[in-house]
């Protein structure tokens, strides 16, 4: 059970660290949001998983395995409602990658 | 248990190094975005340091983290947007 | 401003109730009951900020066991599979990729349907949903694409919500 709960949370690890490396070395505003969905999603949800089993098996406390559910639950439901506000403000705040996107169908619509 | 704690910290560490992006980051969407995500990732750090330590009020405190979280990104979210409209209508 | 609808009303008193109950964790009569006349004042009052559409939906046992069906298969495929990639990408060193914003077509109607759609697409890694426009009596979606391998509207948008729509029409026309 031990090994179970540890190769869940250093699965967890793994993609919050992937996360990590876009945000720091992806080339603009965007994409390095894109890369930062990798930790709120997989990234707590595995380690959620496993502290879950831990609450649960090894210490038999259903209000921790609760609460931790509860905390996995709202950074899954208000991640996307976020990065879609940035994503949205950033935009037409004038914020624009270096190179210029090949297709962008938004300023195409929204800009003149 | 130790295995819970070297992961916690390595969790931590992950945060640190998003501090570096919102030091760095050249627009006000960059630093929030790298901000928000330290938030999470030192609510994860939370989480294991409660089941390490078995004090359950490291869990209400990372739930409270993860529910501010969503304030601020929307707060300056917004801010961007309306300040990017008004700045159209001046140019109209 | 719309009138209060009841079935509005009823949903949010249960989503506020349940989050009570889940945040306090204690089933004395006396907590449940300050949370139970709590979430009925909150429910009046925001009600109809949030809910425009009928909400009694979810008693359609149907329509629950296939957004149950969506939640627990067809959308963890999904996100593992843009998970694996992007972290692929991110080991790589970030140089694999195009990014570029694409506009696709999406055949669901209602708020609720729209609401899970974008919601979803933001949630896997590699996609943001920027904007939702109404055009020519269809809805449209502005998607911002970390790898853009299709420009047509069509086929992008088999390409980034074949599947998910497919599970969400089951439940929101």
């Amino acid at each position: 059970m031990r090994i179970v709960i540890d190769l869940l949370i250093a699965a967890g690890l793994v993609f919050a660290t992937a996360g990590t490396l876009g945000i720091l070395k992806m080339p603009d505003t965007f994409s390095r949001m894109q890369a930062a969905t990798c930790i709120s999603t997989l990234g707590v949800l595995l380690l959620a998983l496993g502290g879950i089993l831990y609450a649960a098996v090894m210490m038999h406390s259903a209000a921790s395995a609760i609460k931790i559910a509860v905390i996995a639950l709202m950074v899954l439901v208000t991640n996307p409602v976020g990065s879609h506000v940035i994503a949205k403000g950033a935009y037409s705040h004038g914020i624009r990658p270096e190179t210029k996107m090949d297709t962008d169908d938004l300023g195409r619509d929204f800009d003149e | 248990m130790t295995d819970l704690l070297i992961f916690s910290i390595l969790f931590a560490v992950l945060a640190i190094l998003c501090v570096y992006r919102l030091m760095k980051g050249p627009t006000a969407a960059d630093r929030m975005v790298a901000a928000d995500n330290a938030d999470i990732l030192i609510c994860c750090a939370m989480i294991l340091f409660s089941l390490f330590s078995g004090r359950g009020v490291y869990l209400d405190i990372a739930l409270i983290c993860a529910l501010f979280g969503i304030i601020d990104t929307i707060a300056v979210g917004r801010y961007l947007d309306t300040k990017g409209r008004f700045r159209h209508e001046d140019r109209d | 401003m719309q009138k209060t609808k009841f079935s509005a009303v009823a949903a949010t008193f249960l989503v506020c109730f349940v989050f009570w109950v889940l945040l306090d964790f204690s089933f004395k009569a006396e907590e449940l009951l300050a949370g139970a006349i709590v979430s009925l004042a909150v429910a009046l009052f925001t009600a109809r900020f949030f809910i425009h559409e009928d909400a009694g939906w979810f008693l359609n046992p149907k329509r629950l066991f296939s957004l149950l069906r969506f939640w627990c298969v067809t959308f963890p495929i999904e996100l593992v599979k843009a998970n694996v990639a992007m972290a692929r990408i991110c080991f790589g060193g970030c140089r694999d990729i195009a990014p570029g914003i694409v506009k696709i077509p999406t055949e669901l109607k209602s708020d609720y349907g729209l609401a899970a759609l974008s919601n979803s697409i933001t949630l896997t890694p590699g996609t943001i949903t920027m904007e939702v426009t109404e055009e020519d009596g269809r809805n449209w979606l502005y998607v911002h694409w970390i790898k853009v391998r299709e420009t047509e509207p069509e086929a992008a948008g088999e390409a980034i919500k074949g599947t998910l729509e497919k599970g969400l029409k089951e439940v929101w026309a």
